[in-house]
């Protein structure tokens, strides 16, 4: 745990006031006892805390092993402060948001999505670091049909210069960028996200609501 | 640089046709539905939108697949 970090979870305060019971009736005796210890004051919430960062740092471990063979430019001493970096920060935001547990499963799956998260999203983002985000629709005509039969090609292919159509047609500005660099170009969400200054989760209600559109165009057509 | 593949880019510009959860929403029901499909149990009927939302949300999808992983090396 960095110094920054150490400072930031005794920031995080541990009065029972933030908590809560969770209302889950079948919660497991291990996730009650990490509840316990997490609010718990002076030694026994440190014990707990460096367990946490423990159990963080295991499952940014495993994300960066997982996605290890397709990011053969990083080096084993990147990948380790990733694992680090993203433990650190998965420890913050599960005790900020301890009182969101509901009890609805087990504790560890809980704090792991978010260690398994901050992994994901800073090797996403190291992978693209320095590298230009392509939001314009270059990669039409670079699309590959191999393996498909003349007929189903065909199809296929008339099919995209439909969608190519609608999206020139019916989509606005901004619905047109997140859609290509995302649905055409393959540029990861998190990486547009940090590029436009949005939120995942605002580029992905963008996202949804322009493929709909294109959706809702091409049954029109037919 | 790999071409693309037609299908999958076609499936990508056009998403999932059924109703699907967000991003946000996805995140705060993933350990319950990774939970419940390890368990055996029906994770689409008790949580619905959210399978929709992996097959649309590539990032989502891996998030989900490494917890899957990892929960379910633990219990194996």
């Amino acid at each position: 745990m960095t110094p920054a970090t150490l400072q930031l979870v005794s920031s995080v305060p541990s009065t029972s006031d933030q908590l809560v019971e969770p209302a889950g009736a079948g919660l497991d005796e291990e996730s009650r006892e990490w509840l316990r210890s997490l609010q718990a004051e002076g030694a026994a919430r440190e014990d707990a805390v460096a367990r946490l960062h423990a159990l963080l740092l295991r499952a940014a471990s495993f994300e960066v092993a997982r996605r290890k063979p397709s990011l053969p430019h990083l080096r084993g001493d990147d990948l380790d402060e990733i694992a680090n970096q993203a433990a650190d920060d998965a420890l913050v935001s599960v005790l900020r948001r301890l009182g969101d547990f509901r009890g609805l499963s087990r504790f560890t799956t809980w704090a792991y999505k978010f260690a398994l998260l901050e992994a994901a999203v800073k090797l996403r983002t190291r992978d693209w670091q320095g590298r230009e985000v392509p939001l314009e629709p270059e990669s039409w005509n670079e699309v590959s049909s191999a393996g498909l039969e003349p007929d189903e090609e065909l199809e296929q292919r008339e099919l995209l210069a439909a969608v190519q159509r609608a999206v020139d047609e019916v989509l606005t500005p901004h619905q047109r960028t997140v859609l290509v660099a995302l649905a055409l170009n393959g540029v990861p969400i998190d990486v547009l996200a940090e590029r436009l200054g949005a939120t995942r989760g605002a580029l992905y209600k963008t996202l949804h609501d322009a493929r709909r559109k294109l959706r809702d165009h091409l049954e029109e057509e037919h | 640089m790999e071409r693309p593949d037609l299908k999958r880019v076609l499936g990508s510009l056009l998403g999932p046709a059924e109703p699907e959860v967000g991003c946000d929403e996805c995140f705060d029901q993933l350990d319950r539905y990774v939970e419940l499909e390890l368990a055996g149990a029906d994770a689409d009927a008790a949580i619905p939108g959210l399978r929709a939302h992996l097959a649309g949300c590539p990032a989502c999808r891996e998030e989900h697949e490494s917890l899957r992983a990892l929960v379910g090396g633990e219990l194996s």
